[in-house]
């Protein structure tokens, strides 16, 4: 679990760099994998009396057979949770350096997590004491992932929220208020179920299956993912103090240091250009009723993949330069009918422009570079105003510079 | 001779440690114990019997572990087939199978101490009983090796370690020597006797000599049934000068499966 876990953060730190909250998702997400080694530890273990032939001695002692039964369950459930903890205490010591928002109650959407891996571990048990074959112990652990892939990726109903891996999406999301108390109580029931089924104790299984399924309905038949609603205090503006304006979400006011430098210069060449935008801002700040699309005066910035683990640095300089470059686009790239290699041209020219690029491989960027700035500034002007409305003869116009 | 109080001047069944009447126990349609019945108290008994004879299987009677499919079998005054008795039994029973499995990452204190608490036993008890277990079947300088790194014999003392751990008042032996050295086997014999001195020791074995040396009784079965009981000098007796067997006591074994098996034909 340690390994897994260590290796399953290494290749997101995206996902949960510099955030409680999207370090707990991170957990929530990682239970796919990692539930799937619980059911597997789990089934290996439940058959480990019978590969080593203990079923005469254990036959003939006192103990009640569920006891060792929930020792051996509480043996792995234990280890795991030590070994997924540990990678991922690893991880926190990360995030708390940075962490700019620990609001958001992301600690119980990690100890539900947590709480998920005991579940697995009784599943794994009872599977593996039904089932008297080496091989259920992987087939049982690649069955889970496959069932929790399919429930977290084809199903955004109540019914996916049965899976310990939701919610888990989107550190600035929360759930309806109660949804954490509901599986923390649906993931123990079914434990004791499984438990009990594993040690044939039918009547307790009976009691505990149907108080699990008593949690489960008002989960299965709750709103799923669309009940999720903005965390208030995750999407508070925290913006530059000083030049132009650059607010990121509170939860990621960590990675203002950092992209303030590269977005400041930009919006200064173009400030007081008609069409250019005054501001930039992070893509979470839209609010839920208000369109995705640019404004006319902000520059949308889309951070999910910029964090790092250390949460130092940008992750992710080119997706942040293709956010800048819908100052130049503005979308109407992906309104043309029919793709002109002249529009395009011309979306190059404005691009080395605004990025004060050298005119090393286009000779027109070198051309528009002879002109005064004031006269570069009115031609920027007119390629926005062109740009905005998508109007291709002034763009392809504008693009030969005569 | 179908029925035998054995071993004690008390013969009132209700005081007897171990009472079987009327056994039957069948795998399918084959018959292994068939209309058994025997009676044992404190001291060492000795079970022999040739291969298939049902040794073993009316030591997993014993131990609980197999159902009879008829007659009665009463430990410590309670009858097995009591659930609610069951559990009280088995806390007071220590059982050798004749082949039994381990945890090989376990070290010999740790397989023993979980046998102690599978037993049941009061946990502030369980260290000091360990350490005197171990220390009875010679392993108490091994006691922190892992049960892999062990030698057959030492698996097998390891084995009995756990039998006696919780002082057992009934110990069944299955096949206790086997993987013993000679020296092993001597100082197992003197360990048989102490423990028969408040507990009721059933040994199954192959070996007479184990029998005469430390059994104060000795049982035959063959054929399911019981052919023979008695001290090991009166099955000695029954042998005869010139019969087969080394000593008088294997050609009394042998007399007495002869005379057995003559009479079932």
């Amino acid at each position: 679990m340690l390994g897994v876990g260590g290796w399953l953060l290494a290749v997101h730190p995206a996902d949960w760099g510099g955030r409680w909250a999207g370090l707990a998702g991170y957990l929530r997400t990682s239970l796919m994998v990692l539930c799937a080694l619980m059911v597997a530890a789990g089934a290996w273990q439940a058959g480990r009396e019978r590969r080593r032939g203990m079923a005469e001695l254990l036959g003939s002692t006192a103990r009640p057979g569920w006891q060792p039964l929930v020792v051996a369950w509480l043996a792995v459930s234990l280890a795991g949770t030590a070994g997924l903890l540990a990678a991922f205490l690893g991880a926190a010591v990360l995030v708390g350096r940075v962490a700019t928002y620990a609001g958001g109650g992301w600690w119980w959407t990690l100890a539900v997590g947590v709480l998920a891996l005991y579940p697995a571990a009784a599943f794994g048990v009872l599977i593996g004491r039904l089932v008297p074959l080496r091989v259920v112990a992987p087939i049982a652990g690649l069955g889970t992932y496959l069932g929790l892939a399919i429930l977290t990726y084809w199903d955004t109903s109540g019914v996916s929220w049965l899976s310990p891996v939701h919610p888990g999406s989107g550190p600035e999301w929360l759930p309806p208020a109660g949804t954490h108390a509901l599986q923390a109580g649906w993931l123990l029931a079914l434990t004791g179920t499984l438990l009990a089924l594993a040690a044939r104790l039918r009547r307790a299984a009976l009691l505990l299956g149907i108080l699990a399924v008593a949690v489960a309905v008002p989960i299965a038949t709750g709103a799923g993912d669309d009940g999720l609603r903005t965390d208030p205090g995750a999407v508070e503006p925290t913006c530059t103090t000083e030049g132009p304006p650059v607010c990121v979400a509170r939860i990621n006011g960590f990675l203002l240091d950092d992209l303030a430098p590269l977005i400041q210069p930009v919006l200064h060449r173009v400030a007081g250009i008609p069409g250019a935008p005054t501001r930039a801002a992070d893509a979470v700040l839209q609010g839920d009723g208000e369109p995705g699309g640019p404004a006319d005066d902000t520059l949308w910035l889309h951070l999910g993949d910029q964090p790092t683990a250390t949460g130092e640095g940008l992750a992710n300089l080119g997706w942040l330069h293709a956010d800048l470059r819908q100052i130049v686009t503005a979308n109407c790239h992906q309104r043309l009918a029919r793709p002109d290699e002249r529009v395009w041209r011309t979306f190059d020219v404005a691009q080395a422009w605004l990025f004060e690029e050298r005119p090393a491989l286009d000779a027109r960027v070198g051309q528009l570079y002879t002109l005064s700035l004031d006269e570069q500034r009115a031609w920027f002007a007119a390629f926005l105003d062109a740009t905005h409305r998508c109007d291709v003869p002034r763009l392809i116009e504008l693009g030969e510079l005569r | 001779m179908r029925r035998r109080e054995i071993g004690s001047s008390q013969r009132d069944v209700g005081t007897m440690t171990v009472s079987i009447e009327g056994l039957r126990v069948g795998y399918g349609r084959r018959v292994v114990l068939d209309d058994l019945d025997m009676e044992l108290t404190v001291g060492v008994h000795g079970l022999l019997g040739p291969n298939g004879a049902g040794k073993t299987t009316l030591m997993r009677v014993l131990a609980t572990v197999a159902r009879p499919d008829r007659g009665r079998v009463r430990l410590l005054g309670h009858d097995i087939a009591d659930q609610a008795a069951l559990r009280r039994v088995r806390r007071q029973l220590g059982y050798l199978p004749q082949t039994f499995g381990y945890y090989p990452r376990f070290t010999v204190r740790e397989f023993v101490e979980y046998f102690a608490w599978l037993k049941e036993m009061p946990r502030t008890r369980v260290p000091l009983a360990v350490e005197r277990a171990l220390d009875r079947v010679g392993l108490l300088d091994r006691a922190d090796e892992r049960m892999k790194h062990l030698s057959g014999g030492m698996l097998r003392r390891a084995g009995i370690a756990q039998a006696i751990v919780n002082d057992p008042r009934v110990i069944l032996l299955d096949e206790p020597t086997a993987g013993l050295d000679p020296e092993q086997r001597v100082d197992f014999r003197e360990l048989l006797r102490e423990l028969g001195v408040d507990a009721c020791v059933l040994v199954s074995t192959h070996l007479v000599e184990d029998i005469g040396t430390a059994c104060g009784r000795v049982s035959l079965v063959e054929g399911g049934r019981l052919v023979f009981t008695g001290t090991p000098e009166e099955l000695a007796g029954t042998g005869v000068d010139g019969g087969s067997g080394d000593s008088a006591i294997e050609r009394g074994y042998t007399a007495v499966l002869r005379s057995a098996r003559a009479a079932r034909q």
